[in-house]
């Protein structure tokens, strides 16, 4: 019903076209112009750590040719009164002295430059990884339950979590030192090619294979991590089965079949870790081997140009200099190489992240507020459905057209088979679904026309799987109402009978509950959310009455505060009580979809329908099933052990 | 009442004892991997050892070249002041004479020579970095597959006291960070060792002096690394606690989505969300601005050698005590101290993440089950089900309040047993202690006469059918789950077995029937039928004996009945104990035990106690009779509709 199928299937994609590299990469840059000042800082400082990088050797160089070993053929700029007077040997000391004070120097500024780049880049990557989580989170709010229905929470928050994460990685300083590797080999390809151009082509042949081996490498490996993703995924999975399903392994005595499933897929995940192991560990030695062979080739073509005096390749014009210089070049290319070559599969890593990311907050949301919404006033209660269709996928529709009109403070108890759509009604209530055809209207007001949170502040509704938070007991009521203080939250308590347990407890309402409301049975669990029902003081009351293994005075507690909930409300609960159908103003039947019988318990017995038919299986089943015991002094006759709805 | 006391206790956390040597013990495991272990150490000796020789190679290569060209310069010039030359340079005109006749094969060699190397070296790296990746998968391997064998046979207290997701993060998370030390961390820190210690003696051999002006700044160094390892590693753990409250948020967020929704506090959310958010954003960039200065002494501390050793060896070449050449060499080696040194910094924080890790691995290995079969344990035969308890009290910790206090009963064989009493009454203990989840504190529970503590826990409980409060369902098809305590099952028994249970009817419905997958990643099935599948599965084991938390969750009226009837199915003939919520079993028990604060208060049945004991008969009025008197009245209406009709 909601066009969320084209949605959906866009989020479930995670194409890898180059297309959407650039449309990733552009978005990447979208969030990074954000803060774009500490990125240009970043990269501005960075420039000038490497100028100090490359300079750096300049002036080693010179200590050599000045002092250290002048040469006819030397060039002397740093004192160039070096080279022409005889120098003593204090003198050169002291000028060797001054080049390494001034090498100190240029590390030292370096040094803080890298610093402080490395924090400017740190700052922005972190505000930009804060600003997409934020944008996530918000993001998760908007989506309707629909969504989360048709996707796992886990995969959900690996979004939020490790995506950022690799994000981050790729976004860092490590990019930093990549801008300023590359920044230096353009700066040592430029002096290269000044210097000697046909030697510098011959040199640099090697740094094409360099680039093609890293990106069939990692191409090799991308594959093979995928696939050990999905084996991590299976032992995960396991894990987590297996686990949370411990008691029961236990009890049917399943321990040694289960380890050794477990063996499996655990064997499986080495494997596949070990197979992207070849790939990740040939990486650097084959950059490395791959820089010797450059050496290699440099030293031997302008070696034999030197010693032969002949052309090498048709290089001409090489002099020892020429060949030492670029034999420092040469090595100095290869670390900014392997660099690049670590952050390439960052890179890969971030952009598939990225695409994650992206897929998610591009999920269309599907139930929004419209652009003119109005407020909800006070809801008198009228509850209206007209003609009303709605179902999860457009070709199965759950209901098929639904009218009805609850009048205001009227109980409406829906009862009929699992399936059969009454979960799908209270949904649409709250508009936690839109419908597809037909109108909800409450007090007139169709519910899609007015803002959701106006209209679901009025609604109050308690379900079937009650969820607290990990926090204090007094927290958790008050859930309920924001505003509500500690005496009203206590009278909530009170009011459905919580505060007997809750004073029980080890710190009374400011006890902290734990994952899921763990350390609570379920019936308590039960009470404390109906106790944030009454302390939110709905208009409308929304109930899903089925309770989950709760002793008979919890249960009795809990009917006991369902009843004082629904006085004065318009009602609307999904009943399997007796009690709350014989109460109820209007019991509707549904079947399939549709509304088959409705009227009150009496009339609906008197109708001999369906719902007749519904009691009288029950009805027999005591009869037959079940030798008449004695009757009870109270005189009520026991077998009528009808649906105590447990 | 057992989740009360878990939640006493999970509060506390598995007590976290800090540096128990858990790394060690980690370490240890290499020798479980000898085989891919020991050739990995080799190759990383040759690679570092092929290591070291490259700037030696390097200095050969460039002297071919400058001998040579120096031989021909020489050469070039008149005969007479050749010697001269010579000397100047150093050689003798019969050592030029060779550099001018082998030169090219000098260079050739010496080139050849270095590329072999660098190749040599790279497959030694290679096969160092994939032993290594092997030999830490290995062990990440054991550890999981330890950690789960030990975590399905802890005892249930275990369970109490540990959630599912903490458990979990200590086979993944931290068994990876284990992983990534021996893998990366223990091999660098081998690496640099070697490399360091190699690299002294080379520099002390080839010129001490210069060694000397180098050397102070090793311990500056490794002062520097320490410090930055324990300024470091508490920044690390406030991130990741950090990181920790923002997932909670999260992870709470999506599980209670509809909570959220139905009380429109996605603003509030929101809130929370954006605290804990701007929280992680301050704590990396305190991180960041820690980074921000230590990186810079990291980066000066390996150049400021450079910057000495360009001043002290140029002075000794002005002196003459130092050829250019060897100050080149030397240069480069001193390259190799400054390396490891700056991997330092990384290998300790590897390093205190692991060590942290292990702990938390071995914490679960090293767990004593509470439950522990005895070396000369019986195996049970064919049961009768005659059950007794003997003053049987019991206390989840030593120091806790008692659950149950003695507690005596006999049941004869075909029995049904019901227990009724409230919350936190004792209930689920006494169904716990029958299959020996759990161990008495005091007393003693017989079964056929036997102590179950005497008998082997298998021969117990594939004797016990149960079927627990909240069923979990494992992924596979529905006839996986139905045969899941007897995988042998033939295909007729597992159908039988469902429809004895009412579970066939619904499960033909699916396309695939009962192939039809299940679990976390197969077709969600509704809460009864669930149940009806966990029936299922206690049915066809067969069990002589038959626990029973019978409680329905979330069904409608007809799914109830269905239920009713396949439990009554369930109980026949066998002796069973059943945690009551229906009248029809209470009213037909053969024994009631009325609980409360552990003790039984009554014992009887339904007759004997509606007449004797006012609890009892209070429990009925308030529970059991209001339900009796709508459904009289509903009798009342079919007695008319079946006398009109």
């Amino acid at each position: 019903m909601m066009g969320m199928d084209g949605g959906r299937r866009m989020f479930e994609q995670e194409s890898s076209k180059a297309a959407n590299i650039g449309a990733t990469l552009s978005r990447f840059a979208g969030y990074f112009s954000k803060t774009w000042v500490g990125v240009a800082i970043a990269l501005i400082l960075i420039m000038i750590q490497t100028w100090t990088q490359v300079i750096a050797p300049d002036y080693i160089g010179q200590a050599v040719d000045c002092y250290l070993f002048p040469q006819p053929n030397s060039v002397c700029w740093f004192d160039p009164l070096a080279l022409t007077t005889d120098m003593t040997a204090e003198a050169k000391i002291v000028g060797v002295g001054s080049i390494a004070l001034i090498l100190l120097g240029l590390f030292v500024l370096g040094a803080v430059l890298a610093g402080m780049a490395f924090y400017a880049m740190s700052a922005s990557g972190q505000r930009v990884l804060r600003t997409m989580r934020l944008d996530l989170f918000n993001q998760l709010q908007r989506l309707s339950l629909n969504f989360y229905a048709e996707n796992e929470a886990g995969n959900l928050m690996s979004r939020i979590t490790s995506d950022t994460e690799q994000i981050a990685q790729a976004f860092s300083f490590a990019l930093l030192q990549v801008i300023g590797g590359a920044l230096l080999m353009g700066w040592l390809a430029i002096k290269m090619f000044q210097n000697n151009v046909a030697y510098s082509l011959v040199s640099l042949a090697v740094v094409p294979i360099m680039f093609i081996a890293t990106v069939w490498i990692s191409n090799q490996a991308r594959r093979a991590f995928r696939k050990t993703r999905r084996e991590m995924g299976s032992v995960n999975a396991e894990l987590q089965e297996n686990i949370a399903g411990a008691r029961e392994v236990q009890a049917f005595n399943r321990e040694d079949e289960t380890i050794e499933e477990f063996r499996l897929v655990n064997e499986a995940n080495r494997a596949a870790n070990i197979r992207a192991a070849a790939f990740t560990s040939a990486l650097n030695p084959v950059l490395e081997a791959l820089g010797y062979v450059a050496l290699g080739v440099v030293v031997i073509v302008g070696g034999l140009a030197l010693l032969q005096d002949t052309p090498v390749l048709g290089i001409t014009g090489i002099t020892l200099g020429t060949v030492f210089a670029f034999v420092q070049y040469v090595q100095r290319f290869s670390q900014p190489i392997t660099q690049i070559a670590v952050l390439w599969t960052n890179v890969q890593s971030a952009i598939a992240g990225g695409e994650r990311i992206f897929g998610l907050l591009d999920v269309p949301e599907e139930i929004a507020d419209k652009p003119n919404a109005t407020l909800m006033p006070r809801i008198m209660g009228k509850v209206e459905f007209k003609g009303v269709k709605a179902g999860y996928q457009a070709d199965q529709p759950v209901l098929k057209g639904i009218d009805f009109t609850a009048e205001p403070g009227q109980t409406i108890a829906i009862v009929g088979p699992t399936g059969a759509g009454k979960t799908t009604i209270i949904n649409l209530i709250p508009r936690f679904y839109d419908v597809s055809d037909g109108t909800v209207r409450i007090d007139g007001h169709d519910v899609r026309d007015v803002t959701m949170q106006s209209l679901r502040e009025q609604v109050g509704i308690v379900l079937q799987d009650t969820f607290l938070f990990s926090d204090t007991v007094m927290e958790n009521i008050r859930y309920g109402k924001v505003s509500a203080s500690d005496e009203e939250v206590i009278a909530a308590a009170k009011l459905v009978s919580a505060d007997v347990f809750i004073d029980r407890l080890p710190e009374g309402y400011q006890t902290v509950l734990g994952e899921r409301g763990s350390g609570l049975s379920q019936g308590q669990r039960q009470l404390i959310s109906i106790a944030r029902v009454v302390l939110k003081d709905p208009r409308i009351l929304i109930l899903d009455e089925a309770t989950s293994s709760v002793d008979t005075r919890t249960e009795r507690l809990i009917q006991k505060a369902f009843e004082r909930l629904l006085e004065g409300r318009t009602s609307f609960v999904i009943a399997h009580r007796l009690s709350t159908i014989r109460n109820a103003d209007v019991v509707m039947v549904l079947k399939d979809g549709e509304i088959i019988e409705r009227g009150t318990h009496t009339s609906l017995i008197a109708d001999r329908g369906a719902y007749y038919d519904l009691y009288m299986s029950q009805f027999r089943r005591e009869e037959q099933g079940e030798e008449a015991p004695a009757p009870s002094s109270n005189g009520a006759h026991p077998i009528v052990a009808v649906p105590s709805g447990d | 009442m057992q989740a009360q006391a878990a939640g006493r206790q999970g509060r506390g956390r598995p007590a976290r004892s800090r540096g128990n040597g858990g790394l060690g013990r980690a370490i240890r495991y290499l020798g479980r991997h000898k085989g891919t272990n020991i050739p990995a150490y080799i190759a990383l000796v040759v690679a570092t050892l092929a290591q070291l020789a490259v700037p030696q190679l390097l200095q050969n290569m460039v002297n071919a070249i400058t001998d040579g060209f120096t031989a021909r310069t020489i050469f070039g010039l008149p005969a007479l002041a050749q010697p001269i030359a010579a000397r100047a340079a150093g050689y003798s005109i019969d050592e030029l004479q060779s550099f001018a006749d082998n030169g090219v094969t000098f260079l050739v060699n010496a080139t050849i020579l270095i590329v072999i190397f660098s190749v040599l070296r790279g497959v030694f790296a290679f096969v160092q970095a994939y032993l290594s990746e092997a030999t830490s998968q290995g062990i990440a391997f054991d550890f999981r597959n330890q950690i789960f064998e030990k975590i399905q046979r802890l005892s249930f207290s275990y369970y109490d006291r540990n959630q599912t997701g903490q458990l979990m993060i200590r086979a993944t998370d931290d068994v990876e960070r284990v992983r990534v030390f021996i893998a990366q961390g223990l091999i660098l820190a081998a690496q640099a060792f070697l490399l360091l210690i190699a690299t002294l003696i080379i520099l002390f051999l080839t010129n001490w002096q210069l060694t000397l002006v180098v050397l102070p700044i090793l311990p500056v160094a490794i002062l520097v690394f320490m410090i930055f390892g324990i300024v470091v590693q508490p920044l690390f753990v406030a991130i990741q606690e950090r990181l920790s409250a923002l997932n909670t948020v999260l992870q709470e967020n999506m599980a209670g989505i509809r909570v959220v929704r139905a009380f429109a506090r996605e603003a509030h959310e929101r809130q929370r969300f954006t605290v804990r958010n701007q929280a992680v954003l301050e704590q990396q960039l305190q991180v960041a601005r820690t980074f921000s200065f230590l990186f810079p002494v990291i980066f000066l501390l390996a150049q400021v050698g450079q910057a000495a050793l360009l001043y002290f060896g140029g002075r000794q070449i002005i002196e003459g005590s130092l050829t250019l050449g060897n100050y080149q060499l030397f240069s480069l080696y001193v390259v190799y101290i400054f390396f490891p040194l700056g991997q330092l910094g990384f290998i300790i924080s590897l390093l205190a993440q692991a060590a942290a890790s292990a702990d938390r691995i071995f914490e679960i290995l090293d767990a004593k089950s509470d439950i522990e079969e005895k070396p000369n344990a019986l195996t049970l035969t064919q049961l009768t089900g005659a059950v007794e308890f003997k003053d049987v009290s019991f206390r989840y910790f030593s120091s806790s309040d008692p659950v149950l206090e003695n507690v005596s009963f006999t049941a004869a064989p075909g029995m049904t047993v019901a227990l009724l009493g409230g919350t936190g009454s004792g209930k689920t203990t006494i169904i716990n202690l029958i299959p020996r989840f759990y161990d008495a504190t005091e007393g003693a529970i017989l079964i056929d006469g036997h102590d179950v503590r005497d008998v082997t826990i298998d021969s117990l409980r594939s004797q016990i059918g149960i079927v627990l409060q909240e069923t979990n369902l494992f992924s596979g098809t529905i006839r996986d789950n139905i045969a899941f305590g007897r995988p042998d099952a033939t295909d007729e028994q597992v159908i039988a077995a469902a429809t004895a249970a009412e579970a066939h009817e619904y499960i033909v419905k699916f396309p695939q029937g009962y192939d039809t997958p299940v679990g976390e990643r197969g077709t969600t099935l509704s809460g009864g039928q669930k149940q009806r599948l966990a029936i299922a599965r206690a049915l066809l084991l067969d069990p002589r004996l038959l626990i029973l938390d019978d409680s329905t969750s979330s069904v409608d009226l007809i799914t109830e009945y269905k239920i009713q009837k396949a439990l009554d199915k369930l109980m026949q003939g066998r002796t069973s104990f059943v945690i009551a919520q229906r009248i029809s079993t209470v009213v037909n028990a053969d024994l009631i035990l009325v609980l409360d604060k552990g003790k039984v208060v009554e014992t009887g049945k339904h007759e004997h106690l509606m007449e004797h004991s006012a609890i009892y008969a209070d429990i009925y009025n308030s529970q059991l009779v209001g339900d009796a008197e709508l459904t009289s009245e509903m009798a009342a209406v079919s007695a008319e509709g079946t006398t009109q009709s």
